[in-house]
């Protein structure tokens, strides 16, 4: 029989930034892996979400197309170059649109997709930032929670596409692994939550200790 | 590092528990387990929930008088024998203490280990390693994505969904015997077992108790009744507002009992309301719920349906239609759990095994002997394999009288038990569950071996000593016992 699961689509988009050289990145890598085993072992998740990854440096691109959580491969990740946040909210659109099935008469749609954009800085490609930023304020289409990672990230940009920002204190390995943790929290809850009051703010599970939601 | 710390009971009682970083955490509470994995210690997210007296108040009432899994003699409930309190110990697991120190909290069994998967549960080696350890939630065995992740042994059969679904039955009729309702049943609250077809309720701490102030939860997507999501909105207080319920908890077993026997959603079709995912789900979940298989209106079935209600019998059929069809926007109509229960029991004697080796269900309903196909892979069952006993009890009062008292449909090496040979005996808690007899097939003839009955009698007459058989020919009748309430067996055989 036809399966008539609405599919969660998930997108990543992840600061590969010059800065983010040495531990940080590594730190992400192992923050993807962990989130990748948490979610494979939750039926839920495991049954509705599905995942990609942009990543940005001096040019953003999707490394891995929305792909079900048994077929995602861990995707390579390097860092160097400048912040193209900007460019990078050029493809998630670009993504969501050419990717998450849309509700008509006659199909179920996804579920409107999460975004969860990690950044140490602020984008080096301000043009196409402010272009970006706009239209997807606008769009109502996915949900979308940005987290600034360390004291150099400038979480002004950030709450210009989105009011969910976060701010983390350091870009350790701790904060790291905890920042993956709570997407995780953060997709499992979504992947069963009751998304009983259409058109309100979807519900996530508490930041992590030592993160500031920023206001 | 772990270490172990001390949790004082509201008795002075102290009981060990292991932190950890990062306990699992659910959506109410956390999780130590004990040195020895014995019991779980639990303590609230947030920890002013500790500090409501209402959860308190209900907690002390689910420990004591309400509990199904303590003997009356030592504090639980009313009624309840040391036999019944082992019995249902097996279905729930049910909190015993509540913790005080170092914060408010609660002590439970840990689930029994063949609730865990254990290594080598998938296909994918990648998805065993995650798996290994963690309890069984009733979707890796429901949902068609997952069921083709697992391997085939993990997965059990038709006749193991169906003893899980009395299980279920048996523990929610229980539970509303006593007044108490759930109010959270899904596929994350009862864990099973689908390769020995047990299960077990668990998150027994948000019930709804009389008399005490309800809990403020919803449910889990998929398993709320549609009253409860359309009023959702309402403020807590508000006459308009229908809380979780004993008819709430109806909606989420019929949910339940219908995943676990046709292994698809029964609200889940492809019925579009919406352009919004969100609005068409609550739509669908609630104020517009249609079930799949609505008779009458068909808007909402998957072209591809497959395997029916209608293809598991009629008792089990009629009771889908309550609970999806009268009762989905109607709670009053929906089946009691104990309706459920004996629609089950009845079921479980129709069942008959699948002679073609390759079929996934092994087990099938075989209510209609004209009809003797599996509905799953559509293969014949041969006739001379098709044996029916039709048991008839004494009308009371009218000696000589006999009236239909159940079928059985008989296959090698099938045990009867105290319910086939006497009238007025229900399967429940407290029935002895000791084999009676046994049917096998030898030399290409059927037979009822006597086990342990006194007075079972022979078509002809005479006694059959335990040791000895009745040849089950078509057409024959015969005293299953001739002892008080004894019923009277009716052989039918299949025709070719």
């Amino acid at each position: 029989m036809t399966d008539f699961i609405r599919r969660l689509p998930v997108y990543l988009l992840l600061d590969c930034s010059g800065s983010m050289m040495g531990e940080p990145i590594e730190a992400v890598r192992q923050g993807v892996k962990a989130l990748l085993s948490e979610l494979r072992g939750d039926p839920q998740a495991l049954e509705t979400a599905y995942l990609s990854v942009i990543t940005f440096d001096s040019k953003a691109r999707q490394i891995t197309p929305l792909t079900e959580l048994m077929q995602f491969k861990e995707p390579q990740l390097n860092a160097g170059g400048a912040t193209a946040l900007g460019g990078a909210l050029h493809v998630l659109m670009d993504c969501v649109d050419s990717e998450v099935r849309k509700s008509t008469q006659t199909q179920k749609g996804d579920w409107r997709p999460l975004v969860f954009i990690l950044t140490d800085g602020s984008p080096t490609d301000i043009e196409a930032f402010q272009q970006a930023a706009q239209k997807i304020k606008g769009m109502k289409t996915a949900n979308i929670i940005a987290c600034a990672a360390g004291s150099n990230a400038d979480t002004s940009y950030l709450k210009q596409i989105t009011e969910n920002v976060l701010m983390m204190n350091t870009l350790s390995a701790g904060d790291m692994a905890q920042f993956f943790a709570w997407v995780s929290g953060s997709i499992k809850m979504s992947s069963k939550s009751v998304d009983a009051k259409p058109g309100e703010a979807i519900e996530l599970p508490p930041p992590p200790q030592g993160f500031v939601v920023v206001p | 590092m772990d270490r172990t710390k001390e949790a004082t009971l509201a008795d002075g009682t102290k009981l060990p528990y292991v932190v950890k970083r990062n306990p699992p955490r659910g959506g109410m509470k956390y999780t130590y387990f004990s040195p020895d994995k014995s019991y779980v210690v639990q303590f609230f997210n947030r920890p002013e929930m500790g500090r409501d007296p209402n959860l308190r108040r209900r907690l002390e009432a689910i420990i004591g008088k309400y509990n199904p899994t303590l003997s009356e003699e030592k504090g639980g409930a009313r009624g309840n024998s040391e036999a019944m309190a082992a019995y249902f110990s097996g279905k729930f697991c049910w909190p015993k203490a509540i913790v005080t120190k170092p914060e408010f909290g609660i002590v439970c069994p840990a689930y029994p280990s063949n609730y865990f998967f254990s290594d080598d549960v998938s296909i994918l080696p990648q998805l065993s390693s995650e798996l290994k350890g963690k309890d069984k939630k009733s979707k890796w065995f429901t949902s068609a994505k997952l069921r083709r992740y697992m391997r085939e042994e993990e997965l059990g059969d038709f006749r193991s969904m169906v003893q899980m679904s009395i299980s279920l039955a048996r523990a929610i009729r229980r539970m509303h015997q006593a007044g108490l309702a759930h109010s959270d049943l899904s596929c994350n609250n009862v864990l099973v077992d689908p390769i020995t077809g047990s299960c077990v309720v668990i998150d027994i701490d948000s019930l709804v108790v009389p008399g005490v102030y309800p809990p403020e939860v919803i449910g889990t997507n998929g398993y709320i009744a549609p009253e409860v999501l359309e009023s959702m909105s309402l403020p807590f207080g508000d006459a308009k507002r229908s809380l979780p319920c004993a008819y709430t908890d109806l909606h989420a077993l019929a949910v339940l009992i219908y995943e676990y026997l046709m292994l698809r959603h029964p609200l889940r079709g492809p019925k579009c309301y919406s352009n919004d995912p969100s609005e068409d789900d609550y739509l669908s979940m609630g104020p517009k719920a249609l079930f799949v298989e609505n008779p009458k209106d068909r808007s909402n079935r998957p072209g591809d349906l497959g395997v029916t209600i209608y293809d598991h019998g009629p008792e089990l059929a009629k009771l889908f239609l309550r609970a999806f069809v009268d009762g989905l926007h109607n709670p009053g109509e929906r089946p009691a759990a104990m309706e459920w229960e004996k629609a089950l029991v009845k079921t479980w004697d129709l069942l008959h095994p699948c002679e073609n080796p390759d079929c996934a269900a092994r087990w099938f309903v075989l209510y209609d002997m004209k009809k003797p196909a599996c509905p799953f892979c559509g293969h014949k069952v041969s006739p001379d394999n098709l044996v029916r006993l039709r048991l008839k009890s004494q009308a009371r009062g009218r000696s000589g009288q006999w009236v239909d008292a159940g079928q059985v449909n008989v296959y090698h090496n099938m045990p009867l038990f105290k319910w086939h040979v006497f009238s007025r005996c229900f399967p429940d808690e407290k029935t002895d569950r000791g084999m009676m007899a046994y049917v096998c097939k030898h030399q290409g003839q059927w037979l009822m071996v006597n086990h342990n009955i006194q007075g079972m009698t022979s078509p002809g007459g005479s006694l059959v000593p335990v040791g000895r058989a009745v040849l089950l020919r078509d057409g024959a009748v015969f005293r299953a016992s001739t002892e008080e309430r004894g019923l009277l067996i009716e052989v039918v055989c299949g025709k070719g």
